[in-house]
Formats: structure tokens, sequence, C-alpha cells
């Protein structure tokens, strides 16, 4: 029993965590907070199904091509409800832009795809019941992505172009940094890490157009408890959620699982206003 | 009496323009109203049933603007109050916990019951900022849907329970309509005295400058709670009619599509504004009736339309609207103070004996920024204190406002401790500065902003103000003239309805002192007000100064002009790594061998 | 669903509906001519969508075919949908739309309980003759709804039903009821304990789980370690209910389930790790809706079925909600067909007449004392993995 709640807890704030990681990535170049990165993970999902299940290719194809698709949803994403509304960040219309985004994805979705879930197809056969590999598949992706975008930040020189015009979009421009070329980049590859949570989990969450509201929901929980843009922090507080959530689920019942999850949230956030991991705030005067 | 006062205080001009530009202002909204009222000449009851909607979630969105559009709080999940309203209203209608109350006792219970949980939904405010608190409201938007659903014998769980249904004559489509339409102008009324009020102001100014907000005297968690109570009830009341619009309640009621509607309206709509989120609430409410004939495809066309909407006007519909700043302002504007106002303005002598600090020593982690340094800044003085970059000066006017704890020392002013830390109370003492960057509301008019320096004199509270009772008028009166008196001192006069951030920067500079002069400071402290301005412009900078000096206020000025220092200061400190390197006259100081060679020799 | 998306014209809609609902002006009925106009409030793209889509291929084919063949009396029908979303606001929306200013004539729909709930008194308050296929049983009530008809089960015969087959057939003396945590699984959920309770079965475990839990395993634990004999399901969620089926296989465990229709939904099929997982699952299920031990379905409906060869896909949906759809249009067709009129008088005092109405779904019996038209005796259990092109086989233990 506890090896199962143990198993999905992991597996689900794994998935939770990516998709905090794809906030953050979006957020680290533009400064918004994108309301598609939930329907990023749905997409993963829904693609993945129509091209491995639907379609018949191989995971050598279905997975570099939902990738592939979830990128141009990013940029896109970018283009439409991002840019227009940078120049007025501090009114937050991109709320709305990014919703409105969102809520395009989510009916086509629902029309063209399907309202009830679709199946996912198992990837390695690999696995029995708390070692699944829908389990650890997720957990796993988790980790290779949090390396690479490691590596990437810190060893290439186009991560360090990210991270300087995450730190200081002005100062970045002077340096004749291509600011909004990484801005774009930086939405393709949030569209390719949403896809992965909902790649990595589709066994778990299955083809589901309302995934995307759900992991919206839950993913942002990671970005505040692990600090705005601090993706480590975004795993931890992924994992903690995924446990947490499904510890409640079992013990407090279906209905009141998601009180105790916010009430803990809510808690933990007004103990430390900056998240578990956020840098203090800079001094103001 | 107070017509006296009025009389005596108020220049004869103020009066007719001021209710001309409310006039002006309200015309807009007695046209929706007169619409409004015309709607059952020619609507059915689908009609009705859209406008009395649009109406109930204006009630609620009215208090919500206050909250996102004046003071900048991301509250998405206000849902929760909404449906805390509705349950409230509905279960004590019913009865299921009390005996039965009359219906529109159970809509009262449901206001004042959301009032306090809108406190304590919007009290992580405080401590959490933007998307984090966002992210708590919607939490509780969660936890009361679900509490709902769980709670059987109270709300009727899953399959919910009757709305209350309202005695005659709001028993009918009409009346009900009727019912709504009145509170929302109510509202649209209450919320648009606070938002022309001190408060209001003071909200922006949280928004926008927080730090500037704090040294005029604004103290945060005051204002905000005030709002919080007039949101939640605001939300209640609208969740209490919006149950007996729907007739019946279930949890699955209170989405969170319709939670983000009401902060879409509001920021579509526009920050600042009252018609702009006013007119964004009926455009999501009719947007998805138009699109609705489609069917399936409803919910598409509907976020593509918003999408739309927005691209077309990035701003929201309030910027649409802001039709005077799109005006033309000539390039060849000249900062012209005129001194003379200041007679009026700095007339009432205030006791001073000035500021004195001994001993004080601040560091940060293993930096020393201040090392011991004694600084005495006498009435009707100007006090140059200059010193190498990294030297201490703007530190040392932190200290003195608040903004920093020193370590050790003291300091008192006009005889009295003033005690570290908390600078929200030095306004309240008579110290009032200017910043290195100018902290203004750039979205507030150059008038609104002098007010905002104001703030505390206003003697009318919080529901005073709401209600627009004469104590709250007269404070206005006040503060309006004080802020045309304090831009014509500093010669901004003809700009005042401007938005301040089309502004240059050397007419901010000259707009922050305004604000520092409106509550007749005893200490004035200005943080390099020179920089970025001309030559012609510092020559009237130092003669401003030197009148506000003359009038009894002690002056402490931070500053690189060489010149301007050694024109206007009667006394000057020299700063260098924390500590005094020397002090005295401009004479002095000039002849002082080590700051020539270290300073201003260079 | 073809219907609605033939209409979608992105660039010239918001005008032309706005047009459309704004100047259509009221017209005194031109009875002999005027279209019959039925309003259909069907959430179409929210959760849980599938029953409605399966209703709307049936309420498209039926009034597609009664217009085919001149309509009634010489009055085409019109079907005017509005999706609801299962936002109980979009369907009152919808609804006083569809009254005021659509002036329909009768509104099949909603299609979920939670907006019917809302929409129940506004339809009564307009005398709008309503039938729909809600389960709770508080929908309908003569006295304070004389409007309001069902043709579908109530929960409380559903729950008969599954109860009865619980204690008769499976000799259950220990059950487990599992809901999801919407307002009808919570509701039904607890209603069905209670009801077991009282018929002296003892309740193993009760849990509401959220339909989005990816991992059952725990809940199935604790039902076995409590002793359950049958799990009971309430869920329209077809994810959650095969991640059930999915657990109990895995845990090599042969409990049966019973409980809710979405278990037989064929949705299921794709979701299950093994075929084999659906066996031993009875879902609710209608007698006309059900084929015997040689494959045959009763005669009516196998009629509805040759009508539907090729014009409605079954494969993917149900027979009861195609066959629901088709009798939702013609009640209303043969009730103004029959009284000459389409006045709301005329169609619910026909309604309030109507003994054994042979409809393909079920025969509908109303009087003015009883809207609940759905024959207790044609709600039957049927085996969830027997789907042929919508239809089942009854759960053993029927003949």
């Amino acid at each position: 029993m506890f090896a199962s709640i143990i198993a999905s807890g992991l597996a689900m704030g794994a998935i939770y965590a990516l998709i905090g990681i794809t906030y953050n990535t979006m957020f680290a170049t533009s400064r918004v907070m994108s309301f598609t990165a939930g329907q990023l993970g749905m997409l993963g999902g829904v693609f993945g199904s129509l091209l491995m299940l639907r379609l018949g290719l191989p995971l050598v194809l279905g997975l570099p091509l939902t990738l592939l698709l979830c990128a141009g949803v990013g940029i896109v994403t970018e283009f439409v409800a991002v840019r227009p509304v940078l120049k007025s960040l501090d009114q937050h219309l991109y709320v709305l832009t990014t919703l409105a985004v969102a809520l395009l994805i989510q009916q086509v979705t629902a029309i063209e795809w399907s309202t009830e879930p679709q199946p996912f197809p198992r990837l390695f056969e690999l696995g029995r019941d708390a070692w699944d590999e829908k389990y650890w598949l997720p957990v796993a992706t988790c980790a290779v992505t949090i390396s690479a975008l490691e590596f990437l930040y810190r060893r290439t020189l186009i991560g360090r172009a990210f991270l300087a015009v995450a730190e200081d979009n002005f100062a970045a421009r002077a340096l004749g940094l291509p600011e909004r070329t990484l801005r774009v980049a930086s939405y393709a590859m949030a569209g390719a890490i949403g896809a992965l949570a909902g790649f990595s989990g589709g066994q778990l969450l299955l083809a589901f157009f309302a995934n995307g509201q759900l992991l919206n929901f839950y993913g942002f929980i990671p970005v505040a408890l692990g600090g705005l843009g601090n993706n480590r922090g975004a795993i931890i507080g992924g994992l903690a959620l995924g446990l947490f959530q499904q510890a409640a689920n079992f013990t407090v019942g279906g209905i009141f699982a998601s009180v105790a999850v916010f009430v803990l949230f809510i808690v933990v956030l007004l103990v430390a206003p900056q998240g578990l991991f956020g840098a203090p705030a800079s001094r103001r005067v | 009496m107070a017509m006296d006062e009025r009389v005596q205080s108020a220049p004869s001009h103020d009066a007719p323009r001021a209710s001309l530009g409310d006039f002006s202002k309200g015309l807009p909204f007695l046209a929706i109203l007169a619409l409004s009222m015309l709607l059952p000449l020619i609507g059915n009851d689908y009609w009705a049933l859209i406008a009395t909607r649009a109406s109930i979630y204006w009630i609620l969105v009215s208090g919500l603007n206050l909250i996102v559009g004046f003071a900048g709080q991301l509250a998405i999940g206000y849902v929760a109050l909404f449906a805390v309203g509705a349950y409230t209203a509905s279960v004590l209608a019913a009865g299921n916990v009390l005996p039965a109350l009359p219906p529109f006792a159970a809509l009262g219970a449901a206001g004042v019951v959301s009032a306090a949980m809108g406190v304590v939904v919007g009290l992580p405010a405080l401590r959490l900022r933007t998307f984090y608190f966002a992210m708590t409201t919607l939490g509780f938007a969660t936890i009361v849907t679900q509490v709902a659903l769980g709670w059987q014998s109270v709300t009727g769980g899953g399959i919910g329970l009757s709305g209350p249904s309202l005695p005659a004559p709001f028993d009918t489509t009409w009346g009900l309509y009727g019912l709504c339409l009145g509170l929302a102008a109510l509202c649209t009324w209450m919320t648009a005295n606070l938002a022309y009020s001190r408060f209001g102001r003071a909200l922006v100014a949280t928004r926008d400058a927080d730090v500037a907000a704090e040294a005029n005297g604004i103290a945060k968690p005051h204002l905000l709670i005030g709002v919080f109570l007039f949101a939640g009830a605001a939300a209640g009341v609208a969740g209490g009619l919006f149950a007996s619009l729907q007739t019946y309640i279930t949890p699955d009621a209170f989405t969170f599509d319709l939670s983000l509607l009401f902060f879409i309206a509001v920021l579509i709509g526009g920050r600042g504004s009252i018609l702009g989120p006013l007119l964004g609430t009926l455009l999501l409410t009719l947007l998805p009736e138009m699109a609705a004939p489609l069917a399936a495809w409803s919910t598409f066309v509907y976020a593509a339309l918003l999408l739309i909407i927005v691209l077309l006007m990035p701003g929201g519909i309030a910027t649409l609207l802001d039709f005077d700043n799109r005006r033309v302002l000539s390039d060849n504007r000249v900062i012209l103070p005129q001194p003379a106002a200041l007679g009026q303005l700095l007339a009432a002598a205030r006791p001073a004996t000035g500021l004195e600090m001994e001993g004080v020593v601040l560091s940060f982690g293993g930096v020393t920024a201040i090392d011991g340094l004694d600084l005495s800044v006498q009435p009707g003085q100007v006090h140059g204190l200059i010193g190498p970059n990294g030297s201490g000066k703007t530190t040392t006017l932190n200290v003195i406002s608040g903004y920093f704890r020193p370590q050790q020392g003291q300091m008192t002013l006009d005889g009295t401790n003033l005690p570290t830390g908390l600078p929200v109370l030095r306004a309240g003492r008579g110290v009032c500065r200017t910043f290195q960057t100018p902290r203004i509301i750039g979205a507030a008019s150059v008038l609104q902003n002098v007010m905002v320096g104001g703030t505390i004199t206003g003697r009318a509270g919080f529901l005073e103000a709401m209600l627009s009772l004469p104590r709250s008028l007269r404070d206005e009166r006040a503060i309006r003239m004080r802020a045309r008196l304090a831009l014509q001192a500093v010669g901004l006069h003809a700009l005042e309805n401007v938005r301040a951030d089309r502004l240059q920067h050397s007419e901010l500079r000259f707009l922050e002192i305004a604000r520092g002069l409106m509550l007749h400071p005893s200490l004035l402290l200005l943080d390099e007000p020179a920089a970025g301005l001309s030559a012609e412009e510092i020559k009237r900078l130092g003669a401003l100064i030197k009148a506000i000096s003359e009038h009894g206020v002690g002056v402490l000025l931070v500053e690189h002009h060489a010149d301007l220092i050694f024109e206007i200061c009667d006394q000057i400190t020299v700063l260098n790594l924390g500590k005094v390197l020397a002090r005295g006259t401009p004479a002095e100081i000039r002849m002082h061998k080590e700051v020539v060679s270290a300073y201003l020799g260079a | 669903m073809k219907l609605t998306r033939r209409s979608v014209a992105l660039g010239a809609i918001a005008s032309s509906a706005l047009g459309t609902s704004l100047f259509r002006l009221v017209s005194p009925a031109i009875a002999q001519t005027a279209p019959i106009r039925i309003g259909w409030l069907a959430s179409l793209t929210g959760a849980s969508a599938a029953p409605a889509i399966g209703f709307n291929r049936g309420v498209v084919f039926a009034a597609n075919e009664i217009n085919a063949a001149g309509g009634v009396k010489g009055r085409q029908i019109e079907i005017v949908t509005r999706d609801t979303q299962g936002d109980p606001t979009k369907a009152v929306n919808a609804t006083q739309e569809l009254i005021s200013q659509l002036k329909v004539d009768a509104i099949w729909g909603p299609t979920n309980s939670g907006e019917s709930l809302a929409v129940t008194a506004i339809m009564t308050r307009n005398k709008m003759p309503s039938i729909h296929p809600c389960v709770v049983d508080s929908l309908i009530d003569p006295a304070k709804y004389p409007n309001a008809f069902r043709i579908a089960p109530s929960n409380t015969q559903w729950d008969d039903a599954v109860r009865n087959y619980c204690l008769n057939i499976l000799k259950a003396k220990k059950v487990t009821v599992i809901g999801d945590t919407t307002g009808y699984g919570v509701t039904a959920a607890n209603a069905s304990v209670a009801a077991f309770k009282k018929a002296g079965v003892e309740i193993a475990t009760q849990a509401n789980i959220d339909a989005t839990q990816p991992d059952m395993t725990a809940d199935m634990l604790r039902a076995r370690d409590a002793g359950a004999q049958v799990i009971v399901v309430w869920s329209v969620s077809t994810g959650m209910v095969a991640r059930l089926l999915n657990t109990r296989a895995t845990m090599g465990w042969d409990v049966p389930f019973v409980g809710h229709p979405s278990m037989a939904s064929g949705d299921i099929g794709g979701l299950l790790a093994k075929p084999s997982n659906w066996e031993k699952v009875y879902a609710v299920g209608y007698r006309s809706c059900s084929y015997d031990a040689a494959g045959a379905l009763p005669a009516h409906s196998q009629e509805l079925v040759n009508k539907l060869q090729g014009k409605v896909n079954l494969s993917d949906s149900l027979l009861w909600w195609v066959a629901a759809g088709v009798d939702a249009i013609n009640l209303v067709a043969q009730a103004v067909s029959t009284t000459g009129s389409s006045s709301s008088e005329a169609i619910i005092g026909h309604w309030n007449e109507l003994a054994k109405y042979p409809g393909y779904f079920g025969a509908y019996t109303f009087s003015k004392t009883e809207h609940n038209g759905y024959p207790t005796e044609d709600v039957v259990m049927s085996a969830a993995n027997s789907a042929k092109s919508g239809s089942f086989a009854l759960a053993p233990g029927y003949t």
C-alpha cells in the first residue's frame, strides 16, 4: 500500500515538477506566467497517443514529433500571447492572453480529439507493480530534463545567454544578446519540456483534454514552493506536492485531499514568503 | 463652522472646476445606467437575465477592482468569496443551521460573513508578492468549493440547495433586475468615492510606488484591510444575489472560469479605472452569449475574441478611453517655480528645533555603511551632505526616513526621540523626502501624485470616504487646494492633469518636491534633486530650495553638483566611507585640505 | 456534432449571432407553417460529454427523419443547440435564451444533474415543456415542477437495480461503495450507502476518489482488507473506472464491479491493460438496448438500429443515448401532431396522458402525478464488456 502511494506520489510529483519547470522556462526570459504550461502537458499526452496509437508511429518517431509539435505551440504562444503584452507587464494582461490561448487549445482538443480520456501506449513494457514504467518514467524524465537544463545553463554559451537574459533583460540587450530570439527559443524549449511531462506521464494521466487545467493548477504549486524561476526548487516542491497529495487522497479521501493540499501550501508560503528556495526580496530603497 | 472653513480655505476658482470635472467623469456611468433602465422597455426575460447577471458580477468586480486594479494585488480566486456569499445566504434563508432568516437578512449576513472571509483571503497579500498571493487566493477557492461539497448536512453537498427567494416586488425577473441594478449603481458610487479619495490614491501609491507610499505615511495593512472588507462584502452580496438568480446552487457553479472572469474583467478594463472594468464586465458577460449559437465551438470563438480584443487594445479599455492624455504636450516646456506660493503653503509654523543624529552605526553583514555618524540639521537651514560614491549619503537619508535600522546611535527630531525603523511613521513627524530615482505613480495625474503627499492630513475615515460624507469632501478640497499650491510653488501647475509618466525626468524631480511639501515638513530630505537637470533648471531648483528653507523647513540635501551645494547650503557635512570627513560652512569646506584633495580637487 | 461543425464560420459569427438574437422580434406564432423549435441543452465540450454527444446523434437523426418525411403536419422541426459545458451558469443563460429569445416550444436536456438542478425552476416559471435524462430524484416533482418529465430512470431506479443485483444475484453481504468527487458522485455514493445499510448490507469501505487520481491501488487494497465482496461504483469518469479495473487485475482479485452505466462505455475498452480486465463488471443497462443469448435485440430496437445503419455511428457511443435522443424529439413531435398545437399546455397535457408510449429506449408512462416515465422493470444490469453496436448482453441472472 505504501509502495503504491510513494510510487504514484513521486510520479505525479515529477509531472508537476516538469510543468513547474515549463512555467519557469517561459518566465525566465519574459517575466510572464503563461497559463499554457498545463495545456502543453496535456498536448504531450494527446499528441503521443495520436501519433503512436492512432497513426502507429514507433517511439523513435513519436516522441521527437510530439516534442516538435509542442515546441511549435510554444513558439506560437510567444508570438500571439506574450510579445504583444510585454510592453505593459505590470498590467498583467498576459494572464488574459495566455489563458485565451490555453482555452483555444483545450476546446480544439475537446472537439477534435475527445472529451473522454483516451489510451496512451506502453513504451517499453518494463517493470511491474510499484516499479511499473508508468511510475518511474516521469521520475526518470524529470531527472534527465533537469540534468540537461543544468548542463545547458552552466556549461554552454547559449545557456549562459539565457541566464543573462533571465537575470537582467536590459543589460543583456545592451550586451548585444539577441534577447528576442532567446525568448522565442525559451518558449520552444518550454513547449518541449511540457510535452515531456505529458508524454512521460501519459500512461498515468491518459490522453485527456481536461488534464490541461489540472496540470496548470498543480504545476503552479511547485513554482511557488520552489521560488519563481528556481528549477531545483520546483523539483523538490513538485515531488513534495505529489507525495503529500497522494497520501492525502488515501488518508482523508478525495474530497478533502485538495483542502489539505492547499491549507498546507498556504501555511508553507506564509512561513516562507519567497518559496522554500527562492532568493530573499531585493532591497527596496 | 464648516462652511466658514471652506470659504476661507478654498480659492474661488477651485469649486466650480472640480464639480465640472466630476460631472464629466460621471457622465458615462449615468449613460450606462440610463440605458440599463431602458432595458425593460425593449428587452425580454433573457436580456433581463443577462443584464441581472452582469449587474451581479459588477457588484463583485467593483470591489475586486480596488484590490486588483488599484492596489495591484493579483487576487485571482475571488469566486471563493462569491461562493461563501451564495452559500451563506442560501443556508441561512433555508434555515439549515439556524432558524430561517428573512431573505434580505440572509443577504446582509452573506455580506458580513464574506467581508470577514475577505480579510482572511486577503491577508497573505501583506506578506506575499504577486504570483504567490495569486496562488493562495486560488487555494481558498478550491477549499471553499470542496467544503461545500463535503458538508452535506448544511450545504446539500453535491445536489446543493435552493437560493433565497426574495419577497415582492423582487420576486419577478424585472424586480430582481431592478434590485441588482440598484445595488450595482450603489457599488459603483461607493467605489468611485473611495477611488477618488485619499484612500484610492493611497492604494495606487502602494501599487506603483510602495516606498514613496510608506514615506508619505501610508500604512498598507490598514488600508488593505479596509479594502478587503469592502470587496469581501460586495462579493458576498453578489454571491447571495447570484443564488437567487440561479434559483439553485451546487458546488459546480463556482468554477475556476468564473473566478477568472472576475479577474479578467479588471485586467481588460485597465488599471486604476472604474469605467474600464465596468465595460470589461459587460463585455465578458455578453461575449459568450453572442458566441452561444455556435454550440460546441462557442467557447473557442469566445477565447479567440478575447485574444483579438487584447491585441487590439493592449492597454485595456481605460487607456482607450483616456482621450485627455493623447493630446500632444508642448516640447519646450519650462519649469518656472513660484516661491511666492510657499507663503500660503508653509504658513503655519511647526515648533521646530531640527534633527540631531548621534553615533549612528549601520552595517550590512560585514560591511559598515555608516560608522559613528553625528549630524545636525537646523530648521530654516539647507544642510549639504556630500561625499564620493559609496560614502553613505543615501544610506544616511534611509536611516533618517526609517528604511534602515541602525545597530547603534539615536536620532531626535524637534526635541523628541525619532525611533529607528518604522518609515511609515515619518510623515507624521514631518519628515518628507525625495528619491534618487523619482518614485511616482506613472499612471496617475500630476495633481494626484502630489495629493498622495497629503494622505495623512485627511480626517475622514474609510467609511466616510466611501459614502462621500461632508468631512471626506472637506478633506479632499483641502488636500487638492494644497496640492495646487505646491504645484504652483514648484512650477508644474500647468501640467496638473497630465499623466505623470508623460513628464520629463527633470519635471519629475520637481514633482517629488511638491509632494514633499504637502505636509508642511519640518525636515525635507532631498536625494540628488539636481541629477539630470539643465544648468538653468538647477539654478531655479536652488532658488526653490532656498525659499523652502527660508520658511523654516530644515533641508538635508544630498548632491553631487558642487556649485549648487556651495551656493545654497548653510552647512555642509562631507562623508567618506561612512565617517564624517569634514563639516562646516561652505567657506570652511572649500578650504578643507583633505576634502579638496580627496573630492573637490578631482 | 456534424451539424454544429458545419455551422462554424469563424469570421462572421459574432455579428450574425448578435444580429439574429437581438433583432428577432416577437412574432405571433403562425401555427400552421412555423417550425417546431426544440431547444437542446447539451454539454458537448465539458468533462464527461460523451452522453450528450450520443444523445445529439439521436436528436439530429430524428429531426432529419421527421423533416425529410414532411415534418409534423407540415411544420418542420428546428433544433436549437447550446453547449452548456456542464456549467450550471451557462445552462441557466442558455435556458432563458431558448425560452425568451428563441421562443422554443419545448426543451430537451440538460444532460447532467448539476445543470438540471439550476434550470428546472426557471423552466417551470415559464411553463416550458421539459424532458431530460438526469437522474437526481428531486428533479422530478409534478407538484413543484408540473412541466418537467424524465425519460430515463431516476437515481433511485438505478440504485435499486444495482443493489438488488448485489443482494439477489451476487448474494453480497459486504460491499464497498466508490464515488468520484463531483457533485453527482458524492451524492450518489451517499444515497447508495444509505440504501445498502437499510437493506442490512454491511459497508466494507466507502470512498470518494478524485477522478484524476493516477493510482487506485491503495483504495482497492483497503476494500479487499475490509472484506468487500462487491465494488459498487458511482462515477461518470471512464478514466477512473478503467484505473480501478486495471488495479483489480494487477491485484489478482476477482471481486465483481457493479454500478453506473459509464462502466460499460466503449472508451473504457481502450484504457484497459487487457480485455479480460473488463470481466465481471456489471453496469446499469436497459432491456431495450440489451441483446439475448442468441444475440438478438428486441424487435423495436432492432428496427431503430436498422434505420441508423450508415447514418449514425454506434460503435463509439451507446445505443441508449442515441435512442433516448431520438425519443425525446419524437415525444415532442408526437405531442404536436396529436394535439395539433405546440402550445405548452397542449404538449404538457398530452404528456400527462401518455401510457406506454412505445419509444425506442423504453415505453414511457406519465400521469399528472408521476413524471418519472421510465418503466422500472426495464432497468437491468448488463455485462459491461459485451458492447455490440452500443448494445449489451444481459448480466448473468437475467433472462
